[in-house]
């Protein structure tokens, strides 16, 4: 089972996984999501991050016809929704807050009910999908059975029969233990970079985002704050900067103050923190040696020179607390 | 959609509904209990006291059993399998899941009608059979229907349990409560319809009753009052009335499930 089957092709359109322009959805006077710019890459795991009520639920809802745009366009695979939502949910996989089930069927004759309703083809797919997700030696008992994370299963399960080009799940991980949010982590892996799949996960788990996918877009209060690769999410506008450790902290700051590629050096717990200067940005590994050198040719001993790592999880604060700003940015897309 | 894809659609919700153990058993008990009842009732009646009760079988146990079945605990029945083939989906919460399939919303309406027709249809031949069985087991000599009355009973028995059973998809698509629309119905088949039917103050207007409508193609005389057919109509206008009631609430259960959110 793979995305890149001939049929997926015929029916795959040109474009990005998803596309949304200017889409707002009001309740009333509140608006739920406004005006929001989006856009998936194909082949991507893409993790839409927000806290509990910024409008995750609502945008995949409507992305999927379940609920209809107040305003704005979108399309799914190329096909613009809803005006062809049947051709571009033909090869998506959805589950949408928890996955749910006829409890007095067992998972494989649940399995059936949408493979009926998807298409004849779909039926050879039951057997492989329950295997993928560990469900087959349990997949004739009835749901009422399962534990929430088999339900969870069954529902990655259900989404793999349409053997999609774009699988859309909101809060996936909900009741998996340990064990199974690893498995999880890794199937969805495996169905991008393997499959060529592209995985739209919702989440308010930043963790879990930065872990899984490579793309994120940072929504709340119905707005995308920020869209974009994650390592440029997670570097944002922040400063490139350095934790450098030397023998001689005091003589080595007199020389990296005397640096055109350091903008700033201060003492921290940790040894030197040296904020690089804009110029040396542009090429931030040789900076990096840069400084290296100028510590060495001073006859300063270095035992370290490592790189901050900017955190999705200080970016993600960051951005959500200057909701007043109201500015989507762009990084690196 | 092909007809390989609606078949296999109304195969689906055929098993939900079999699957459905608690409505399915209570829907069997309500379609051949009475039927039962009526005939050990009797049987007991005529063995106690032979000349003040008359055998069990013949043409006259058969109209009344006909009545039983197809106005008063059959139309019950198909109710019940009727608004759990309308709600059974948004009570179970997946009909969301069959929405992202990309199928039109009315195509899994659509397959509702037929499989709960189905589910209906096979009890209330396993009813009818009973009645037939019951008539010609306990005839003792009296007349029995010939072979026409019997297709025509058959086919008033599908009528009458069909029309009420695509109604209550219908409306449970419409209120996609599984309660409210069992209440309502049964509410309105057991007491509204009979008491208005009885009203003659309503005039002509009682011919608009969906119970008065089947009451016209019965095969066999009802009698007046309660369920029986109270008003005489028309075959045209029992014609109408049927498809009113029919087209009504299909239009209802279909546009309320094209235009909700999921």
């Amino acid at each position: 089972m793979s995305a890149s089957d001939d049929g997926s092709k015929a029916q795959a359109g040109d474009g990005p996984a998803v596309q949304t322009t200017g889409l707002t959805k009001r309740f009333g006077e509140r608006k739920a999501i406004d005006s929001v710019d989006l856009q998936v890459p194909r082949g991507s795991a893409f993790g839409f991050l927000g806290p509990n009520g910024a409008g995750k639920t609502t945008m995949i809802r409507m992305l999927l016809g379940l609920t209809k745009a107040s305003a704005g366009s979108m399309s799914v695979l190329g096909r613009p929704v809803p005006s062809q939502r049947s051709a571009a949910l033909a090869r998506v996989g959805a589950i949408v807050e928890e996955p749910r089930f006829h409890p007095q069927l067992s998972g494989r004759e649940n399995l059936r009910i949408v493979a009926a309703v998807r298409g004849p083809e779909t039926y050879e797919r039951i057997a492989p999908a329950l295997r993928r997700v560990g469900l087959s030696e349990r997949a004739d008992e009835r749901v009422k059975k399962y534990s929430l994370g088999m339900r969870q299963r069954l529902g990655v399960a259900r989404c793999l029969l349409a053997d999609p080009l774009l699988l859309i799940l909101d809060e996936p991980t909900n009741g998996l233990d340990p064990g199974g949010i690893q498995e999880f982590r890794e199937m969805i892996r495996a169905m991008v970079e393997q499959e060529g799949r592209t995985v739209f996960i919702s989440s308010h788990l930043l963790d879990e985002v930065e872990k899984i996918c490579d793309h994120a877009a940072i929504v709340d209060r119905g707005k995308v704050l920020m869209q974009g690769a994650i390592a440029d999410l997670a570097a944002g506008g922040t400063r490139h900067e350095l934790i450098v450790g030397v023998d001689d902290p005091l003589r080595a700051l007199d020389v990296l103050q005397g640096s055109s590629s350091v903008r700033q050096a201060q003492r921290s717990d940790e040894g030197l923190r040296v904020t690089l200067s804009e110029r040396a940005e542009a090429s931030h590994t040789d900076s990096a040696a840069a400084v290296n050198a100028a510590l060495v040719e001073a006859g300063l001993a270095v035992s370290r020179l490592e790189p901050v790592r900017q955190s999705l999880e200080k970016r993600f604060l960051e951005v959500t607390s200057r909701l007043s700003d109201s500015t989507v940015e762009e990084v690196g897309a | 959609m092909n007809a390989t894809i609606a078949a296999q659609m109304t195969g689906a919700d055929i098993l939900k509904l079999r699957k459905k153990r608690g409505i399915l058993t209570w829907s069997l008990v309500l379609a051949l209990g009475p039927v039962v009842i009526y005939f050990v009732a009797a049987v007991i009646e005529h063995a106690s006291d032979p000349g003040k009760y008359g055998p069990a079988g013949g043409l006259q146990n058969f109209s009344d059993g006909l009545r039983v079945i197809t106005l008063l605990f059959g139309p019950l029945a198909a109710l019940l399998v009727g608004v759990e083939a309308g709600s059974g989906d948004h009570s179970a919460g997946v009909f969301r899941d069959l929405v992202v399939t990309g199928r039109s919303r009315l195509a899994l309406f659509a397959a509702r009608v037929p499989a709960a027709l189905a589910v209906t249809f096979a009890m209330m031949i396993g009813a009818y059979a009973l009645l037939l069985i019951g008539t010609f087991a306990f005839a003792a000599g009296l007349p029995t229907p010939g072979g026409a009355l019997i297709l025509n009973g058959l086919g008033f028995t599908l009528l009458g349990t069909g029309m009420l059973c695509v109604v209550a998809v219908g409306f449970a698509s419409l209120t996609t409560s599984k309660p409210a629309a069992i209440i309502a119905l049964i509410a309105w088949q057991i007491v509204a319809s009979p008491v208005l039917a009885n009203i003659k103050g309503l005039g002509s207007s009682r011919e608009g009753l969906l119970s008065q409508a089947i009451a016209h193609f019965s095969p066999v005389h009802l009698g007046e009052g309660g369920h029986g057919a109270s008003v005489v109509l028309s075959g045209g206008t029992a014609f109408v009335v049927l498809v009113a009631w029919l087209a009504l609430f299909l239009a209802l259960g279909a546009w309320r499930t094209s235009t909700m959110d999921a």
